[in-house]
Formats: C-alpha cells, sequence, structure tokens
C-alpha cells in the first residue's frame, strides 16, 4: 500500500515535469523530497519551474499588443543583403521594356515551341547550351582556387560531350558517377575577390545584374564557344533561340512571381541580391584561399547539422 | 522492498522521459508535407471542380505549419511599432491572403513532384532549418524552413526557395513602402493586391 502511494506521488511529479507552466501553477506545493526526485529529470522538460509559471489568465498573450521583447534575430539570416539602386528610374524603364518582351514576344513563341517540341528535347537543348560553356565555369573554378570543382567541371565536360552526344544528355548527373554541377562565372569570382556589386543595374533583355556581374557579358562572349561558330551573325540567331528554349521549360515562373509580390521589380531586385550573396557565399566554402576570409558578414555558426 | 521501489520508480522515469521533448523539426515538417501531398493526391478531389474543397483543406494545414504572427513581425520588424493594433490585425490578414492566392496555384502545380528532406541544422534548442528540395523532370528546387518551437511545437517563420527568403523579399518591398509611405499606405497597397489577384 505504502509503495503504491510512492508510486502515485511519483507518477505526480513526473507528469507536472512533463507539461510545465500553466499545470504546476494549481499544483500544491511540494515537499522537500519530491522536488529532489524531479532535479534528474532533463532541463528541457521541466520548462519553467513553478516559481516563475505564468498565471493561466496572464497566458492568453495579446498576439497585436506592443511587443518590446520581441526576438527578431533569425540565426540563419545573412547579415546585410541589400544592393544600392541610385538609377532606379532607368532600371525602371528596362523592367518595363523586359516586361512587354516577355509577354509580347518570348512567352508566345515559347508555348508554341513547347506545344511542338517534347519536354525531354528542350532538356537536352538547354543541357547542350549550358555544356558548352564549360570554359567559363572551369577558368573560374581555377580563378577561385576551387581544384577539385575545376576537376569535377572537367570530368563532367569530357563524360557528358563523349557520352552525352556533344553535351545532350547529361550522364555525368546520374548513376554512380554522380558529378555535381558548378555553376560558377565571373561575378562570382570577384565578390570572392572582395568586389563588392556596386549598384543595381537592370539590363534590357539580359536582366539583374550589376557593375561587377556585368564583366560575365563580356567574358561569355569571349569564352562562350558559340561565340566562335561561323560568322558574328550566327551568335545573334542562336541566343534567342537559346532563350526562348530555357523560357518555355520555365513559363510561368515570373508570372507567379508578380502575382507574389506586391511591386515585382523591387522583388526582383531583393531576389537578385540574396542569390548572388549566397552563390559567392557557397563557392567561398570551396576555394582553398578565401575559405576564410569573409568581411566579416558570416551567420550564427549553426551548433549542430544532421545529415 | 526498497529495492522494488527504486526500480519500479526508475522504470517509471525511463517510460516518461521518451515523449517530453517536442519531437524533432524535421519530422514535423516532414509529416506536414506528407498531409499536403496527400490531399494533392487524393484520387477523389482530382476534379477541377474540388479545388476549392483542396484549398480549404490546405489552409487548415498550413494554418497549423505556419507561424502567421511571426512571419508578419519578421517581415515588418521595427516598423511593427508604427502600426496600430487595428491595423496590425489587418495587415497579418491580408498579408495571410496575399501568400495564400499566390502560393495555392504553385503548389497545386507539384501534384507529381518528389520531395527530398536531407538536412536539419539546429542553431540553438528552440531553431532549426530544415533542408528539403522538390525534384521534377526538368530541374531542383532547393526549399529550406525556418522554424521556432513555440509553446510544444515546431512552426516555420520563414521559407528559403533557391537561396531567397521570403520574409527578406517581402521585408525589401515592405521597408521601399514605409520610407515614403505611411502604415495606412502599405495596408492599402496590400488591399490593392488581393482585389487584383
Amino acid at each position: 500500500m505504502r509503495h503504491c502511494i510512492s508510486i502515485i506521488i511519483l507518477l505526480l511529479v513526473m507528469s507536472a515535469g512533463i507539461t510545465p507552466g500553466y499545470s504546476l501553477a494549481s499544483g500544491s506545493q511540494q515537499s522537500p523530497e519530491e522536488s529532489s526526485i524531479q532535479q534528474p529529470s532533463p532541463a528541457k522538460a521541466g520548462g519553467t519551474p513553478p516559481a516563475t509559471s505564468k498565471k493561466p489568465n496572464d497566458a492568453v498573450k495579446d498576439d497585436y499588443a506592443d511587443d518590446q521583447n520581441f526576438d527578431y534575430d533569425d540565426p540563419f539570416a545573412e547579415a546585410k543583403v541589400t544592393i544600392a539602386d541610385p538609377i532606379e528610374p532607368l532600371n525602371r524603364i528596362s523592367y518595363l521594356i523586359n516586361d512587354k518582351l516577355y509577354y509580347w514576344a518570348v512567352k508566345p513563341v515559347a508555348t508554341v515551341y513547347k506545344w511542338i517540341v517534347p519536354e525531354p528535347a528542350r532538356i537536352s537543348v538547354k543541357q547542350f547550351y549550358f555544356n558548352v560553356k564549360f570554359p567559363i565555369r572551369f577558368i573560374n573554378c581555377l580563378l577561385q582556387t576551387d581544384f577539385s570543382g575545376a576537376g569535377v567541371e572537367f570530368g563532367r565536360f569530357s563524360i557528358n560531350t563523349i557520352w552525352g552526344i556533344g553535351g545532350l544528355f547529361d550522364p555525368a548527373s546520374g548513376g554512380e558517377i554522380k558529378l555535381a554541377k558548378q555553376d560558377t562565372d565571373f561575378g562570382q569570382t570577384l565578390g570572392m575577390y572582395g568586389v563588392g556589386h556596386g549598384f543595381y543595374i537592370l539590363w534590357p533583355v539580359l536582366g539583374p545584374s550589376s557593375p561587377r556581374d556585368s564583366v560575365d557579358i563580356a567574358g561569355e562572349y569571349f569564352l562562350d564557344p558559340l561565340s566562335y561558330f561561323g560568322p558574328w551573325y550566327t551568335g545573334i540567331g542562336i541566343r534567342p533561340f537559346k532563350i526562348i528554349n530555357n523560357a518555355s521549360l520555365v513559363i510561368g515562373e515570373y508570372e507567379s512571381l508578380q502575382e507574389a509580390a506586391l511591386d515585382p521589380y523591387v522583388a526582383i531586385r531583393d531576389a537578385y541580391a540574396q542569390y548572388r550573396a549566397k552563390a559567392i557565399k557557397a563557392r567561398k566554402a570551396r576555394s582553398l584561399i578565401f575559405k576564410d576570409y569573409d568581411g566579416g558578414d558570416s551567420p550564427a555558426v549553426p551548433s549542430t547539422v544532421k545529415e | 522492498m526498497i529495492k522494488k521501489i527504486t526500480i519500479c520508480s526508475l522504470l517509471i522515469m525511463l517510460i516518461f522521459c521518451v515523449p517530453v521533448y517536442a519531437g524533432a523539426p524535421m519530422t514535423a515538417v516532414e509529416a506536414t508535407v506528407n498531409r499536403v501531398l496527400d490531399v494533392l493526391r487524393d484520387p477523389k478531389l482530382k476534379d477541377p471542380s474540388a479545388k476549392k474543397i483542396k484549398a480549404e483543406k490546405l489552409r487548415v494545414i498550413y494554418k497549423d505549419m505556419f507561424d502567421e504572427m511571426e512571419f508578419s513581425k519578421r517581415t515588418l520588424q521595427r516598423n511593427w511599432t508604427k502600426f496600430t493594433p487595428d491595423q496590425r490585425k489587418e495587415f497579418v490578414d491580408l498579408f495571410e491572403q496575399v501568400l495564400e492566392k499566390a502560393y495555392l496555384d504553385k503548389i497545386l502545380d507539384y501534384s507529381n513532384a518528389k520531395i527530398v528532406f536531407h538536412k536539419e541544422t539546429m542553431a540553438s534548442d528552440d531553431k532549426a532549418e530544415i533542408q528539403s528540395k522538390i525534384v521534377t523532370s526538368s530541374k531542383e528546387i532547393p526549399i529550406f524552413y525556418r522554424m521556432s518551437l513555440k509553446d510544444g511545437k515546431w512552426k516555420v517563420y520563414d521559407v528559403v526557395v533557391e537561396n531567397v527568403s521570403l520574409v527578406q523579399n517581402y521585408r525589401t518591398q515592405f521597408n521601399d513602402i514605409l520610407a515614403s509611405g505611411t502604415p495606412e499606405k502599405l495596408l492599402e497597397s496590400l488591399r490593392k493586391k488581393v482585389n487584383t489577384q
């Protein structure tokens, strides 16, 4: 009988430890032995100790009231990802041009093209163009002192060109080989060297950029092998086809961005700034020299990682 | 006798220690996403006319998964104090409608996609980031859920799609409007958005 009672007391103590706060507030006073039994229960389970627990009527918190103690800290957020926009009026004009270009030209053509050409073929065309731009990725991996990345790119290019029939397929990503794309460019290399964005430029046709990232427009022209195929005007013929093909795979994405945004121009600008910042950070992590070089803008180090 | 009691109490302690922790955030978000997929793939709701029922079912799950209060406060940050309590209420309500309308069609598109959860990072006991990706025939879209533990439940306070944080993206847009305008102006543009969506 006596040990029945002690088990019941124990049960009560344990359950009090599980549901923190309010259940304890109405509970009876604890005897010294009971609290000594409670000690071994883990701190996470205990929650707030009975002395400081809230009274039930305090528990109904007014969510809309002034909240000075609100914790805005986000341990995962980047410290500062913004981009200056001193030429906003000009950029907004480009935005209007691109918007019209998309709705009046790219989208209708891409929709017809999508209807004629099956998806696997369109994916192959995209992969072909991606594969051809291998020199840009290879050279930038080297400039970023990411030698394993350069090796991976070299391997991908050889495998996909030979077994992927000139890059139409991507056997290097699948199966047993699993070589991940190293999608990098000159803008990222410069960013890693410490060159800032400067300011936001929205190019007509070419899209979001900055003085730094615009280096890629020149870089791509000289390193993209497509520039050397035949006379200069073939390039002009090839590039729109590339735009249409790639657009056919993402029809609807621009529309849903506009649907979700209050000001699509600002939404795209911010997305571009965030995207580039993260890409450069990810490239830095792979670099031999620049790994630890980050002008003090690294986020809080996560404590545990489970993969 | 004393030995028996000690063994009994030890056993009881062991039994009660197990369900104490609120449950890993990854399990929480994975379970919710699976609930969403169940609704999307429900053969009874395949008909286009059942879209409304689907949306209704998804809303219940969404409310359970997201912490819209935290979402709103994080996008407004210090500007939250510039709003009167009534304006705050309207803001949270309108913002939720904008998000729902914008992303519902998007979610319905991904009925046949494969979703992989691959990483969980704990920044502290009550903050976690879950990394997942949507895999379709033509692409992989990385989606990270940032979660916090509130009243014993893991709730999402930010979604990062292809490295772009939704909270930050809206924060930049709201800041842009609030830099030159009043809270009323922001509410006005939200109202307009909801009506045109």
